[in-house]
């Protein structure tokens, strides 16, 4: 049987992968900031707070009174959804960006300095490397506690080996440049060539990657605070709110577990397009 | 030859780092906030109790002393006792290990299978509606959370259609399946216990669709884009060009260049599946290594945590090496 698919093959033109690629970027761009804005404007969008419980009964049907229904102690889901997204975004932004100028830091003292600096770094990101991500969070999480700080610097402490390690291969390239050599001989300082070349440079690729890594990292807030290692109730987090969901599911009630995942769902989505969409731009303009 | 010289150099570089893991874990579970021996004792014990208790897990020894303790027993495979449990824990963590493994092995088996065949289809279709479609359903499987997946999966699965069991353990008790491995359906086979063969499968449909949905998203990129790859080299436009048989340039050069990133990308992808494994054993009460290690954390059981943790380290870094040798051998252009 032949395959009409297979013989010419049509290969995508530079300016039709930008378009998409922008297309990405704006469609994920939107999804942040309409949630961003939910959570901003949370209080105004929703009739009760979201720790607030209803005297009338728990496990309320959705329509009513309650938009998505109350849960098991009787809390507004609508409310609680748009409350949690306070907490998601917040965390996995803050650790995001700590693990980025950490684990940067790291990576540029590594790859510059080279030497037994490297060596001690580069074994402890090795140790930091042998678990798979998930297992370490939930190990540091326990050590840490809970608490948005606490979170914040957990969700971090993972993230940041995987940086330094990014960075400090950049600037292992970068540091052999005639550019920095030259900088060298015209007596720039240590600091000068880290912070004006070398920082600037060996970010590229990091600036793809923190994107994919906040949806990564909402993911990971919310399965620690589903095991209850992270945001305890009554605190709105969509992790939390789904566990407490787990057994209304088992009884054929959706209305507790599902809106908070499909929240979950489409911020992180949001992330995953905008992290694909300047993926495929860098891409684009390396061809 | 060189191959074994490479595992050889590659299995010693993993002492240090299996040391640090070892000492890290022994020194920071020390430190989790929280007491083992509290957990076990009742509220009205009194510090005699509590030192009775911590004496008999040779709590009560200088750290150094303890530390030696444990190693010599790594060596001999004695990984202690639990504290919650008192029995052994390398006797515990063999049974829950099977369990575990069933589910992962068989997820990551369909997901690498699927992946092939949904990657290539898609990237001979490269910027087509079929194409979207799949890249799309990538990204909503890079952004889901998996443990969410299953619940939703329970609700149609269980709770709205009936087809499949209750999450609540990984075979019907009333089938009297004898356990050999812990893996339940290769017990069942191994038994020849018709019933329990049906009721472990029926049990694994629904965590296994979870796990494979949460994995299958990054091997797909991967293999689309190796195909992509292939499909624009000047290689396979000479072949096509030349009226290779479909079946050929299928085979020959579709399939194998994706074959041979194809080791490296199941060793992330199982790293992944043993993270998530913990979250979708809970969902389903699948009982295995990763609800066992759990609970092992939550209650500071001290043996079980340093056992769990140093065998997914142990676990983690061989399927690395694994894959590392076999992309050698797949691809003579690998310099090791």
């Amino acid at each position: 049987m032949a395959d009409p698919q297979l013989a010419p093959v049509v290969i995508g033109g530079g300016d039709r992968d930008r378009r998409f690629a922008r297309a990405l970027i704006y469609v994920g761009g939107a999804i942040l900031v309409v949630a961003a804005l939910a959570a901003v404007f949370a209080p105004l969008l929703s009739k009760w707070g979201p720790t607030e419980i209803d005297p009338a009964g728990t496990l309320a049907t959705p329509g009513g009174a309650h938009l998505l229904g109350t849960d098991g102690n009787g809390m507004d889901v609508w409310s609680r959804v748009l409350h949690a997204a306070r907490i998601d975004l917040g965390i996995a932004v803050c650790a995001v960006a700590l693990a980025v100028v950490v684990g940067t830091l790291l990576g540029l003292l590594a790859g510059y300095l080279g030497g037994w600096v490297d060596d001690v770094l580069m074994r402890i990101v090795d140790i930091f490397q042998a678990f798979p991500t998930f297992i370490l969070a939930l190990a540091v999480a326990a050590l840490l506690g809970d608490g948005f700080g606490n979170l914040v610097l957990t969700i971090a402490a993972v993230n940041a080996p995987a940086y330094a390690r990014l960075v400090r291969a950049e600037v292992r390239t970068l540091r052999e440049m005639a550019y920095i050599e030259a900088a060298k001989t015209s007596g720039a300082s240590m600091f000068g060539i880290l912070w004006r070349h070398l920082l600037p440079n060996s970010l590229t690729p990091v600036r793809v990657i923190a994107p994919l890594n906040c949806g990564w990292a909402m993911l990971t807030l919310a399965g620690l605070s589903f095991l209850g290692l992270g945001v305890t109730v009554p605190t709105a987090e969509w992790g939390s709110m789904i566990s407490l969901g787990t057994s209304d599911v088992v009884a054929g009630r959706w209305w507790t577990s599902v809106p908070p995942g499909l929240a979950l769902l489409v911020c992180v989505l949001g992330f995953s397009l905008l992290g694909e969409g300047l993926q495929e731009r860098a891409d684009a303009k390396r061809r | 030859m060189r191959i074994l010289r490479f595992v050889g150099r590659r299995l010693l570089q993993l002492i240090p780092v299996l040391l640090g893991v070892v000492v890290l874990t022994f020194l920071l579970v020390r430190v989790l906030p929280g007491d083992p021996i509290r957990s076990i004792l009742g509220p009205n014990a009194t510090e005699a109790d509590a030192a009775a208790a911590r004496a008999r897990f040779g709590l009560d020894q200088p750290l150094w002393k303890q530390f030696l303790d444990y190693l010599g027993g790594l060596f001999t495979g004695n990984f202690g006792t639990s504290i919650q449990s008192g029995s052994p824990v390398s006797g515990e963590m063999a049974l829950r290990l099977g369990p575990t493994l069933e589910l992962v092995v068989i997820a990551v088996a369909i997901a690498v299978v699927l992946a092939i065949w949904l990657g290539i289809w898609s990237a001979r279709r490269a910027d087509r509606l079929g194409d979207h479609t799949v890249r799309i359903f990538a990204l909503f499987g890079n952004s889901i959370p998996e443990f969410w997946l299953g619940l939703v999966l329970i609700l149609v699965g269980y709770a709205a259609l009936g087809w499949f069991p209750a999450p609540s353990g990984r075979v019907d008790p009333d089938t009297n399946l004898t356990p050999l491995t812990g893996a339940d359906l290769v017990d069942a086979v191994l038994t020849g216990n018709g019933p329990a063969m049906a009721s472990a499968a029926a049990h694994l449909v629904l965590p296994v669709l979870t796990l494979v949905i949460g994995v299958l998203a990054p091997l797909l990129r991967s293999v689309r884009a190796s195909a992509l790859e292939v499909l624009h080299s000047e290689a396979y436009a000479a072949a096509a060009a030349h009226g290779l048989p479909e079946r050929t340039l299928l085979r020959g050069y579709l399939r194998r260049a994706t074959l041979v990133r194809l080791p490296s990308l199941a060793a992330l992808v199982f790293g992944t599946a043993i993270g998530s494994t913990v979250l979708v054993e809970y969902v389903y009460s699948w009982q295995g290594f990763g609800q066992w290690a759990l609970r092992g954390l939550l209650y500071r059981d001290y043996p079980v945590v340093q056992a769990s943790v140093l065998i997914i380290a142990l676990c983690y870094v061989l399927i690395f090496l694994i894959a590392d040798v076999v992309h050698a051998v797949l691809d003579p252009r690998v310099r090791i």
